[in-house]
């Protein structure tokens, strides 16, 4: 994966977080809670993805440098 | 100029303290760590919103316990006449409902806490509708569901049953239609 693929994969991530919130509160507060825990497991996926992207992204960043 | 032409201590990365004070002006490193910063911003940002729904998840699992399709008592029907409504709380003590009595004789009950602000939702006679005054929603008193102003989402629906000469509430839809 190449720099600019962890940045599409962050700002993908952050997307759909957003996305995913707003739909597991709506969710929880129309008492659905089959897809509030289906919008928390997507929002923690993404969560690990963004992190994979951002260490692989340090990785490649901060080797340059050296 | 090449940085090799300057002088010792105005080389780049030198160790001379009145050169250290203009560091951060050198402006390819201030675009590159501004870049990493702001990369760093997004990922904290994505970590944050995507953790924010652990906590719904977690009182999602709290709150399973089976708590609708109690059945109550909530009136008469001698008590309650075409235009009217009466207030209860179904299907537990902290739950306000509101019971109308329709223009055209039909009984409809919905939770009556504003699905906006949380607001009690009164029934306008004159309009025949369901209005909260708090910011002005109004909702259609057939359905529940929102006209008007701000609210998003339906009044929850509380299913009747009239037996004999009372009127019941069987159970509960929070979303429906």
């Amino acid at each position: 994966m190449d720099k600019k693929t962890c940045w599409i994969v962050i700002f993908l991530s952050l997307a759909v977080n957003v996305v995913m919130l707003q739909w597991t509160v709506e969710a929880y507060f129309g008492l659905e809670y089959e897809r509030v825990y289906l919008f928390t497991s997507i929002a923690c996926l993404s969560v690990l993805a963004a992190l994979a992207a951002f260490f692989r992204w340090r990785n490649l960043e901060y080797k340059e440098k050296k | 100029m090449d940085n090799k032409k300057k002088l010792a201590r105005n080389k780049y990365e030198t160790n001379d303290d009145m050169i250290n004070l203009i560091d951060n002006l050198n402006r390819d490193d201030d675009v590159k760590y501004n870049r990493r910063a702001f990369l760093k911003t997004a990922v904290g940002a994505s970590v944050t919103l995507g953790l924010a729904t652990l906590p719904f998840s977690i009182k999602a699992m709290m709150n399973t316990a089976g708590e609708d399709d109690k059945r109550i008592a909530i009136a008469k029907l001698s008590e309650i006449s075409k235009g009217q409504s009466l207030n209860f709380n179904y299907p537990t003590d902290e739950d306000p409902a509101i019971l109308v009595h329709t223009k055209d004789g039909k009984f409809v009950a919905y939770n009556n806490k504003c699905t906006h602000l949380q607001c009690p939702v009164f029934y306008e006679k004159e309009q025949d509708v369901l209005l909260c005054p708090c910011h002005k929603g109004y909702f259609d008193v057939k359905s529940g569901h929102p006209l008007a102003g701000p609210p998003q989402r339906e009044l929850p629906r509380i299913e009747l049953e009239i037996v004999d000469d009372t009127i019941y509430a069987v159970g509960r839809k929070v979303r429906h239609g």
